[in-house]
């Protein structure tokens, strides 16, 4: 979720919750004031009612000014009933539906008989001041509202710009391996967290040249070695005076010497691939991939007489990924779908949408399934290997977030890379 | 037919020379980059080797010097360095080939062949062996003035053994040279066994004695001469 939307939503239903409660108190306030203002009116009409009812003027009682109802009636038992406020329904003819009305009742004693007076007042007047101020606050609330919502998208944007500006940077980092460095900042949360960001983007970019230039100087300090002992052994190949066990000698130094070499070359290539240094994407059909590198082993193939199959599910299926890498990936799964194999077997190759299987026979694995892809973990019946392959293709399947499962099933090794998207 | 080298690390550098003055060349040696500088015009080169980690300085702009001097040398970069961009950027640089340390010597004076035929001959060239005419250009091979039909891998097989005559090319420096990433860690080099085989077939098939001579199981040496 976005900041702005998080806060944005923040703000909303804390308002809501807060307006609301408030809203009832409000309303139960405004109700109880008019409600009480009622009854002092009414307390005052009664003062003079019973005036009137004293002067024995009952006839004019009826048109006293704010009285909408009253009812004066003769009490027999001499019981006493207290003064007491009271709400009610009436029916009104005129408009043809109940009204609510506030009403007083006290007794009284006019020429020694004693009356039980109503007076009647109508609450509608009240009633509608108080819808008609709730509305008027419910719709200001709601321009408040929608006005704290535009205005902190506003804030937020000009008080974030910076920040996002930093993460613009990041994300270059990762590509370019520049330090992030940002103007200086007003606010001081954010300044520090440049002073951060800087410090530690410096650190990691020194630390990604260190590590860069040592890769190349040791490949660098091994190579001339090597290249040094490969040279010299070819020259001394060439002596015409030597004899089949010096020639044996040198055919183990120069077998040992090239394997020697391809490890190494393989080492760093999988320090580089762990250092990210494979960054170009592009769009890699996969099928095209497959025939192109099946061509490459064209001879491999041949030689062992393995047959292949192609199931190609899904054409048009297609990686963005560097093209080294993907060389790399498909190059080591072919590579052992044949080393692998037995004189004569199949390797099946199946593209399905979004993941690609490769099957081949063998007899099944001599070691535990688990270590298949750590480094110099390796089927010992086969020389001239060093088990890096596997790990090589784990490690770009690690680079990529491609799963990658491996299942042995009826003489068979299937390996199955899913391309997460 | 001059070349210079310029390598700081003697074994090597003695290693190059040794095989290429049998081959007929006559090298310069530069140990560092201000050494090469100087010899950089002494000699009208037909190829120029250059390492690229120098002491004094980057061998890359030796290559770029060399290009401003519109020097007509082919040249070769041998390094340590092996990645793509680096290669691309010693292509860039103007360097013809690019050669990953550590390399056959086989491979390097095919390669050195194939670079001063580029530039010196413009291609045209046509390489003899006994019976056998190869037009490297046009990727045709005769014998006997009679075009026999070669794969592509065959034809290759066969000049980097032309360009080694009488010198033991192991079947490693075959694979590697032929298939590259795709040459080892297969197990065996029978593949390259096959494929020699074939290309003895058809040259034999057309009339052309055996030149090929297998040494040890090591690796194949090719001469006119076949009593080893």
């Amino acid at each position: 979720m976005k900041l702005l939307t998080k806060s944005s939503l923040l703000i909303a239903t804390l308002s809501l919750f807060l307006f609301f409660f408030m809203g009832i108190i409000f309303f139960q306030v405004l109700k109880n004031m008019s409600i009480s203002d009622l009854n002092r009116e009414l307390s005052d009409l009664k003062e003079l009612v019973v005036d009137y009812l004293d002067d024995d003027m009952a006839y004019e009682v009826e048109a006293l000014p704010g009285i909408d109802s009253l009812s004066v009636k003769a009490v027999v038992s001499p019981e006493r009933v207290e003064e007491t406020f009271g709400d009610t329904l009436m029916y009104d003819s005129r408009e043809d539906q109940f009204k609510t009305y506030r009403y007083i009742q006290f007794m009284t004693d006019i020429e020694e008989e004693v009356f039980l007076v109503k007076i009647f007042k109508s609450t509608t007047p009240t009633d509608q001041l108080v819808e008609r101020v709730t509305l008027m606050m419910t719709l200001m609330v709601i321009l408040f509202l929608a006005g704290i919502f535009i205005l902190n998208r506003f804030i937020f944007a000009s008080l974030w710009k910076d920040f996002f500006e930093a993460i613009e940077k990041l994300k270059q980092f990762e590509t370019s391996k520049e330090p992030v460095i940002l103007g200086e900042q007003d606010i001081e949360e954010f300044e520090e967290l440049r002073q951060v960001l800087e410090l530690m983007t410096r650190r990691l970019a020194k630390d990604y040249k260190e590590l860069k230039e040592y890769t190349d100087h040791t490949t660098h300090e091994l190579q001339t070695p090597l290249a040094v002992i490969k040279s010299k052994t070819e020259l001394l190949i060439q002596s015409e005076n030597l004899g089949a066990s010096e020639m044996k000698c040198l055919q183990a130094i120069n077998t040992s010497v090239n394997q020697l070499s391809r490890l190494n070359s393989t080492l760093t290539l999988i320090t580089r691939i762990e250092n990210r240094q494979f960054t170009e994407k592009e769009k890699i059909k996969l099928t095209e991939l497959l025939d192109r590198h099946l061509e490459l082993l064209d001879e491999h193939i041949d030689l062992r007489k393995i047959k292949v199959e192609k199931r190609y599910r899904d054409e048009g299926l297609e990686l963005l990924m560097d093209q080294g890498l993907a060389d790399l990936l498909i190059a080591n799964l072919l590579k052992n779908a044949i080393v692998h194999n037995i004189e004569g077997g199949a390797i099946v190759l199946e593209t399905r949408p979004g993941s690609l299987l490769i099957k081949n026979d063998g007899p099944p694995l001599e070691f535990n399934q688990e270590e298949l892809f750590t480094r110099f973990v390796r089927d010992t019946r086969r020389s001239g290997n060093f088990g890096l392959g596997l790990s090589l293709v784990k490690k770009v399947c690690e680079t990529y977030n491609f799963l990658i499962d491996y299942s042995y099933d009826n003489q068979q090794h299937m390996f199955k890379v899913t391309f997460l998207d | 037919m001059q070349i210079l080298i310029v390598e700081d690390e003697a074994s090597l550098m003695e290693s190059m020379v040794s095989y290429l003055e049998i081959e007929g060349f006559r090298c310069e040696k530069a140990a560092d980059y201000h050494t090469a500088v100087c010899v950089l015009d002494k000699h009208d080169y037909i190829c120029m080797l250059i390492d690229l980690n120098l002491p004094g300085g980057d061998g890359l702009e030796l290559v770029k010097l060399a290009k401003e001097n519109q020097s007509e040398s082919g040249i070769i970069i041998i390094s340590a360095r092996n990645t793509i961009e680096q290669r691309v950027e010693g292509l860039e640089a103007g360097a013809d080939d690019y050669l990953v340390k550590p390399f056959h010597l086989s491979e390097l004076v095919a390669r050195v062949h194939s670079v001063a035929r580029r530039t010196r001959m413009k291609g045209g060239e046509v390489l003899s062996f006994g019976v056998i005419n190869v037009h490297p250009e046009e990727h045709t091979c005769f014998v006997n003035q009679k075009q026999i039909d070669l794969t592509r891998k065959e034809l290759d097989m066969l000049m980097l053994l032309m360009a080694n005559r009488n010198r033991v090319v192991t079947k490693e420096s075959i694979a590697d040279y032929l298939w590259g990433e795709y040459g080892g860690g297969y197990g065996s080099y029978d593949f390259v066994y096959t494929h020699l085989k074939n290309l003895r077939r058809k040259l034999q098939d057309a009339g052309c004695p055996d030149y090929v001579q297998n040494i040890y199981g090591i690796g194949y040496k090719f001469s006119l001469d076949k009593s080893p």
